[in-house]
């Protein structure tokens, strides 16, 4: 695997994690009961992805690295969706698409 | 939020959002680049303790999070969310005029479309609630 491919794996895998931190958060607020469970679940993911961002700075500049960390809003819709069972409008959705569309033209040249 | 005239204090909230996030991946990449080149995880860790850069990274994160607070006091997620990815164009200047890195122009296109990505994304209520939907 080349570095830039290394790079881009590891912005996409740290993003997957913050959209579960993102959502582990929004849990904490609605099962009280477990309310510090999920804060401590979601702040260790959330540092989990500070490193894998810094690993991922070493092998992309940061203007084509920071432009796919976008794709937090992707997986924070999916799995707001998914596993909160929010509703998701269609402009939302259309959101989805236009970001995904951007990272993979700024992937595409990376 | 209120209708009417933007308040001062938010507009400076929203710009020093920006000026924050673009900081933060500015001086972060900054120290990356700084590291030594080694597969040693110990080796790193002291490393990244011995350079102040980093200390600099952990202050704009905690500056960002607090400044961040403060401006959702003053307005719903959804009007200051869009806002806040004018960084994404802030940082790719900032890094050729101050990084000296490349950017194509199939790149900045890719920018200017997660741009308007974010903004649709964002274009929502607070809560389902708020919007008179069912929860599912």
């Amino acid at each position: 695997m080349s570095p830039t491919a290394l790079g881009v794996l590891l912005v996409v895998v740290s993003t997957i994690i913050e959209g579960f931190g993102q959502t582990f958060l929004k849990k904490s607020a609605l099962d009280i009961a477990r309310r510090h469970h999920w804060i401590l679940l979601g702040v260790a993911v959330l540092i989990v992805e500070v490193l894998l961002y810094s690993g991922a700075l070493r092998f992309l500049a940061v203007s084509t690295a920071f432009p796919i960390t976008s794709l937090s809003f992707v997986m924070v819709t999916v799995l707001s969706r998914w596993l909160l069972g929010e509703r998701v409008t269609p402009l939302r959705w259309a959101g989805v698409g236009l970001i995904l569309v951007g990272t993979s033209l700024i992937v595409a040249q990376a | 939020m209120k209708t009417g005239a933007v308040p001062v204090r938010l507009v400076i909230g929203l710009a020093v959002a920006v000026a924050l996030d673009t900081a933060l991946q500015l001086v972060w990449k900054t120290g990356v680049a700084d590291l030594p080149e080694t597969s040693s995880l110990v080796e790193l860790v002291g490393a990244v303790a011995r350079n102040p850069i980093f200390l600099l990274v952990v202050a704009f994160m905690a500056a960002q999070l607090v400044n961040w607070l403060k401006v959702l006091d003053h307005a719903d997620l959804s009007y200051a969310k869009p806002f806040t990815s004018l960084s994404y164009v802030t940082v790719c200047v900032l890094s050729v005029l101050l990084l000296g890195e490349h950017i194509a122009p199939l790149q900045i296109v890719g920018i200017v479309v997660v741009v308007a990505g974010v903004w649709c994304v964002s274009q929502t209520g607070r809560t389902a609630l708020d919007r008179g939907a069912k929860p599912e």
